[in-house]
């Protein structure tokens, strides 16, 4: 039976659908977190504990572990493992990303760098340091701008900026959260903030897997909702594209630029991309799957999950098929509209009785305490819809939002 | 082995092996039912709505029951996660 080494934050929201998968493949599960679960003790050739922030020394303990228990891949499940996973499958001899690669994808400002010396079209942008005078950088702009920390997910500390009162104000509310002590420990990019130009237009979102460095499309999604400022709060999902086909091929061969550009070889990509009259542009590509549990949205072949054609991939399995069910699909991100601590949620079974609707995952718990962007990056839950349009299918997941009543309490 | 049986041999292994173990995070784990060789168990405390609880349960629990009772086809998790309110480890986008 072949071994899977499963690399799984505690934080992530990704660890149910990767074992289901596993599951399913019959394949034995061995499972690295960066804190110790409770059953290690008992038993150690299935939990391990590596530390996430240190790849070296994490590749170095799981060579050690791998000679009493080989393993035959390695799946980092979500951004934050993918540089340590390049790391333990380059040392295991094992199909992958290389670090180097991996790396570039996890840094914006590497990653921004690759991709404009490789031309793919993306916004223009410089690195700035928390050692700068925002004062000065304010100066020269570009405007509107959009600031960012260079190794954060999930819109986190992503702020526009239209004058230069703005700049200086975006500047220190990230500088706060750069300087939180976990972000911090995370290294040196944690002192920088990189400043792009911001791109007009609507933004799609791009699921694909990389074969011997072939991008094969996956999945294409239009995110209806306006990502204009001064927060990028992700939202609606909706595959497939209501974009032209000439498009939506334009969106394609950009994220594959982009993917090549990085060094990108083996795995899942996900690429955010702006399109305007000018055509597709890179906002990010990352070398691992859709966040959250959007990944539910998709569905493979004869019902394949996104997340067993991943291990598919890095066990060398036959992949069935690549292409996604015919039937539109959506999700919605439920954003967190204030501070505060979660009470209660009302509405449930009203907004899942909508035509539509197939679940509604509530993942905040109650007694939580919520922040909202650009300081956060949690969710409230997810909103899932299938239908026979695109449209419909926004409607729903709209209808349900709307018909969903979160309790939130203030912070004491 | 008799469910009667099958079920006396998981509340001893939750009570002397898994539970304490759980217990460092402020979790615990209750067998609710075995029918037709499959444990049905809910969990609760640390564990209830713990982003890693999908671990413990299949990388953990599931392997010791059915080390101790190899009749035993599946561990099921009857556990309204939702509610939980005090989970271990809460998930967050990445």
């Amino acid at each position: 039976m072949p071994r899977l080494l499963l690399l799984i934050p505690t934080t992530t929201y990704r660890t149910e659908a990767f074992l289901e998968a596993a599951r399913g493949l019959g394949v034995e599960v061995v499972v690295a977190s960066e804190r110790p679960n409770t059953l290690q003790d008992a038993f150690p050739q299935s939990l391990l504990t590596l530390d996430f922030q240190k790849p070296d020394l994490a590749a170095w303990e799981a060579a050690e572990f791998a000679r009493r228990y080989p393993i035959d891949a390695v799946v980092p499940v979500d951004d934050l493992t993918t540089v340590v996973g390049a790391a333990i499958a380059e040392a295991l001899g094992l199909r992958a990303n290389s670090v180097e690669s991996a790396r570039a994808a996890r840094n914006k400002a590497v990653m921004r760098g690759l991709l404009s010396r490789a031309g793919v079209p993306g916004p223009r942008h410089r690195l700035v340091s928390l050692d700068d005078d925002p004062e000065l950088l304010a100066r020269t702009g570009p405007y509107p701008s959009v600031l960012k920390p260079t190794i954060l997910s999930a819109s986190r500390g992503v702020i526009r900026a239209d004058n230069p009162a703005q700049f200086v104000a975006a500047f220190r509310r990230i500088e706060t959260i750069l300087r939180t002590p976990e972000i911090v420990a995370t290294g040196d990019g944690a002192r920088q903030i990189l400043v792009e130009e911001f791109i007009p237009g609507v933004e799609v979102a791009l699921e694909g897997l990389l074969v011997n460095g072939k991008l094969q499309l996956l999945a294409l999604f239009d995110k209806p909702d306006p990502l204009d400022g001064p927060f990028f709060e992700e939202t609606i999902y909706v595959t497939p594209s209501r974009h032209l086909p000439a498009v939506q091929s334009a969106v394609a061969d950009c994220a594959a630029r982009a993917a090549h550009a990085l060094g990108l070889r083996e795995g899942p990509v996900h690429a955010e991309l702006r399109v305007n009259g000018d055509g597709p542009w890179i906002i990010e590509v990352a070398g691992r799957s859709i966040g959250g549990l959007c990944s539910r949205t998709l569905r493979f072949g004869t019902g394949m999950s996104l997340e067993e054609l991943i291990l598919r991939h890095a066990l060398g399995m036959t992949i069935p098929s690549l292409e996604r069910e015919r039937r539109p699909a959506g999700v919605m991100m439920i954003p967190i509209p204030r501070a505060g601590i979660l009470s209660e949620v009302r509405g449930q079974s009203e907004a899942e009785a909508i035509d539509g609707i197939e679940e509604i995952a509530i993942t905040a718990h109650p007694g939580q305490t919520l922040v909202p962007l650009p300081e956060g990056w949690q969710y409230l839950g997810f909103i899932f819809a299938r239908a026979d349009s695109p449209e419909r299918v926004e409607i729903a997941l709209r209808e349900a939002h709307r018909r969903l009543q979160f309790v939130i309490n203030p912070s004491a | 082995m008799a469910e009667v049986e099958m079920k006396d041999k998981i509340q001893q292994l939750l009570d002397e092996s898994i539970n304490p173990a759980v217990a460092g995070h402020g979790g615990f784990v209750q067998l609710i039912d075995v029918k037709e060789n499959v444990v049905y168990i809910q969990m609760g405390g640390g564990c209830q709505g713990c982003g890693m609880a999908d671990v413990t349960l299949k990388a953990g629990i599931e392997r010791m029951i059915m080390e101790e009772v190899p009749e035993v086809t599946e561990v099921l998790d009857t556990t309204d996660h939702a509610s939980g309110n005090n989970p271990y480890y809460t998930p967050g986008k990445s």
